[in-house]
């Protein structure tokens, strides 16, 4: 098992970088942080000045070093936007995105698994179908749309919701939190299930498929033939050797949900590191964008390694072959 | 007994209509697009980070509702005598909100902070060579030449507390970095700051050691930035907040015709154009004509004024709500050039003729760069306009993109014909003068913004003559003699002037001024 994660700790640094090496190579065309950062009556050599402060006139393999180098001593720069330090922006943004995506992943897993299996278990009933139908719907929607539907109806329409913002929020040392208040969770339903739609219907997708799959199998026509009741063989023995692949997909959706969470931020305002994200984009600031894709592709490969060890306890016979 | 029951209802009934009349503690939530960059007023020259810090921090002189300049730090000003320059006699009595006096130290320590070379602003600062304390109310600016602008340019200066400063490290702007003054204020204004945790919310408060008369109810100020236009849309009808700007054209008229909520329509003092690359040799986008410039000849840019049907524009893409532009900057604007009032009127049959002319009976087609995310319904503006060249043999092959790789790529001179708006930050011909008429001259930071670099030796002539007349009817002579000259060669062709579109609840009294900037003190909430 150590030899494990740390197989996967030295693979996953590669991937950062890979990534921090691809951001890079890429922000050269994003456009011109220096006419950005001043205002209309700034001479073009104050510009060039402050450019060449910034370090924007090096080499890109030089920046790329010098951004590279500054990270891994801990020192994450300053935004060109706001002039704060980045490691303090990310980190008090941490907390939005994360809840979200944890309460659009539940609200997936807690409507999609149950969902899932009633429908491999009456594939033909009229419930089947409806549900199918509309979860079809859901998925062809794009979810900005669904966003502002939703902000329509329960905020402007039936004023039961805020439209925007995260309120409510209680400080537990450093981590601002949307779980202990009433504002708090009123602000975050109409984001986590506009976030949650979309991987609700995969959730529930998949979990019927493999329960279908599943269901077909030799060792489930033993086990009704040796007559263990329906409720232990659904539950147990089916629902269990389905949730492999299901746990797989999860784990890469919470990390897609994460990364992905920009469009919903942006359209709730939700004050997470997506809508820093799409800010830092508009301003050029670059060396937000930077740290926030490495943050990003670190919490895919934490999330990866999360589900490859979760694996192992669920499937004993990857435990076999690893200790081989 | 029935006496004392009826002075104490009487006592009740006059409390209650004292609590209403105070309007007692009244929370105020606004939005916008853009949140201020930061809370330093050197740092960064731009009107969402200026207009909010108006609030907070106050210069020598102001702009009142109609934009004229008016007292604020300062009680009066005369130009001084014997040499260039102005006299500022300062108010006395103010404080800053921790409590610090107010005096001529602090002003000359923020003209020195305002002024370095790392402050964002020092361009207002160019014509002064000489800052003097008189005495602890009087301040001199001297100048290296006659300025009759000055203290109109320098509306937005904005005074900081020179021990405040000092102690916390931040005499200085930080360009690149983070310090005290980014985050936290010190001004004399009628707002301080509560609260401010950028891009999320910031919240003001009033300051109770203002000086001046207060006029608005506020007790507390929330703003928020909210860069989804129909996020703020949605905030406001669902009545999370009582004010926002801009809100997109296309959804004024939903929310006029809901109950309790208004728009507020005005013009901003930005005007739109189209630049050509006056100094080019040959065209870079063109399938035609690829050895010559035909912008370069005066009847090409007329054919392309000609061109442009202005009624159209409006009724389609503006519904109504723009007015069209005959020079660089609108009508109200000083300096605006009366005689030269007149645009070159849409005429295709003029544009074709002019076009066969200058040689291209049959047209060509060049390359026109526009934004699509900087000025109101930018890339619907451009695409109508390219077919309206189109129509008259000026094949424009438009291409479209976000404000932030557009600037670099006019510099680079990357253009045959490009779309501008500009605003002038002094509300004065003079500025456009400087930034888009004048030849570029790196040096003197004369013509920055002019990327075709058009260049007319008469024009550059005149500019330094033009800052420096006292006398208004021969500075307006000499501005008309520009205007002129610049109309005749169509230097730009001036389409329209911005409107602005703002929306509030009905309760909700405020100005809307024509920079753009939303000044606190002015609202109120009935």
């Amino acid at each position: 098992m150590a030899y494990f994660i740390l197989k996967r700790l030295v693979q996953s640094i590669f991937v950062m970088l890979a990534v921090a090496f691809l951001a890079f190579s890429l922000f050269r065309f994003v456009g011109d942080p220096v006419s950005q950062m001043t205002g209309v009556e700034t001479s073009v050599q104050d510009q060039e000045q402050l450019r060449e402060e910034l370090g924007l006139n090096d080499p890109f393999l030089v920046q790329f070093y010098r951004f590279t180098a500054d990270m891994v001593q801990g020192d994450f720069g300053f935004s060109y936007r706001t002039r704060q330090p980045v490691s303090e922006m990310i980190a008090s943004r941490i907390p939005a995105t994360l809840e979200l995506g944890l309460v659009a992943l539940m609200i997936s897993l807690i409507v999609g698994i149950p969902a899932g299996v009633y429908t491999a278990l009456r594939p033909r009933g009229i419930a089947t179908q409806a549900i199918l139908m509309t979860t079809l719907v859901g998925v062809s929607i794009p979810t900005f749309v669904i966003g502002i539907v939703l902000i329509f109806l329960f905020g402007v329409q039936l004023g039961w919701l805020p439209t925007f913002g995260r309120s409510g929020t209680v400080d537990l040392g450093g981590w601002s939190t949307s779980f202990l208040t009433l504002d708090g969770w009123r602000s975050l339903i109409l984001p986590a299930v506009t976030l949650g739609v979309y991987q609700l219907t995969l959730t529930m997708r998949l979990v019927r498929a493999e329960m279908m799959e599943v269901m077909r199998s030799d060792f489930i026509r033993f086990a009704i033939a040796r007559g263990i009741p329906f409720r232990s063989l659904y539950y147990r023995h089916a629902l269990a050797n389905t949730m492999v692949p299901v746990i797989t997909i999860i784990g890469l959706q919470f990390g897609g949900v994460i990364a992905f969470s920009i469009v919903t931020e942006s359209v709730f305002q939700w004050p997470g590191m997506g809508l820093l994200f799409l800010e830092s984009i508009r301003f050029v600031d670059i060396p937000v964008m930077g740290v926030y894709l490495v943050v990003i592709a670190f919490f895919f490969v934490l999330v990866n390694m999360l589900v490859d060890m979760l694996y192992l306890l669920i499937d004993p016979r990857l435990r076999v072959k690893e200790a081989v | 007994m029935i006496n004392s029951t009826h002075w104490r209802t009487t006592v009740l009934a006059s409390t209650i209509v004292f609590a209403a009349s105070a309007g007692y503690s009244e929370t105020f939530r606004w939005a916008s697009t853009t949140d201020p960059q930061t809370m330093d007023p050197h740092a960064v020259n731009s009107t969402p980070v200026l207009s909010f810090l108006n609030n907070i921090y106050e210069g020598l002189v102001r702009r009142d509702r109609d934009m004229a300049i008016e007292g604020s730090l300062a009680e009066s000003w005369e130009p001084l005598e014997g040499e260039n320059g102005w006299r500022f006699n300062l108010r006395q009595g103010v404080t800053f909100a921790n409590g610090a006096t107010f005096n001529a130290e602090d002003v000359l320590f923020s003209y020195e902070r305002a002024s370095n070379e790392v402050a964002d602003v020092r361009s207002w600062f160019a014509p002064v060579s000489e800052v003097r304390v008189v005495d602890d109310y009087t301040v001199d600016f001297i100048t290296a030449a006659p300025n009759p602008l000055f203290p109109d340019s320098i509306a937005n200066f904005m005074i900081l507390d020179k021990d405040w400063a000092e102690t916390n490290d931040a005499a200085l702007p930080a360009r690149d970095s983070e310090n005290f003054a980014t985050m936290n204020v010190n001004g004399t204004g009628p707002f301080t700051l509560q609260s401010r945790d950028p891009g999320v919310q910031t919240i003001l408060v009033p300051n109770a050691q203002w000086w001046g008369e207060v006029e608005h109810n506020v007790t507390e100020a929330i703003f928020t930035p909210i860069g989804n236009s129909a996020t703020g849309l949605a905030a406001l009808l669902s009545g999370e907040i009582d004010f926002i700007q801009p809100i997109p054209l296309q959804d004024a008229a939903q929310v006029e015709e809901r109950d309790g909520f208004k728009v507020l329509e005005g013009e901003e003092t930005r005007v739109i154009m189209f630049g050509f690359g006056h100094e080019h040799d040959q065209l870079l986008y063109s399938t035609d004509v690829t050895d010559v410039n035909p912008f370069q000849d005066v009847r090409v840019r007329q054919a392309a004024a000609h061109a442009i049907d202005m009624d159209a524009i409006d009724r389609v893409i503006f519904r109504g709500k723009i007015e069209a532009a005959s020079q660089l900057v609108p009508e109200g604007i000083s300096g605006y050039s009366e005689p030269n009032a007149t645009r070159l009127e849409y005429d295709p049959e003029r544009a074709k003729a002019l076009l066969a002319e200058a040689g291209y009976p049959d047209g060509f087609s060049f390359g026109l760069k526009c934004t699509n995310d900087r000025y109101i319904n930018d890339e619907a503006l451009c695409r109508a306009a390219a077919s309206m060249f189109a129509a008259v043999g000026l094949n424009a092959e438009l291409s479209t993109g976000p404000v932030r790789d557009y600037w670099p790529q006019l510099r680079e001179d990357d253009f045959d014909m490009y779309l501008l708006g500009w605003s002038p930050g002094t509300f004065d011909m003079e500025h456009p003068i400087r930034f888009l008429l004048h030849s570029q001259d790196d040096e003197k930071n004369l013509g920055s913004w002019n990327f075709g670099n058009y260049a007319n030796a008469r024009v550059d002539e005149l500019l330094p003559m033009v800052q420096e007349e006292i006398d208004p009817t021969a500075r307006q002579a000499m501005i008309d003699e520009i205007v002129s000259i610049t109309q005749d060669e169509v230097a730009y062709v001036p389409l329209y002037t911005q409107p602005l579109i703002w929306a509030a609840k009905n309760e909700v009294d405020l100005t809307q001024r024509a920079d753009n900037f939303f000044i606190l003190r002015w609202v109120t909430i009935n």
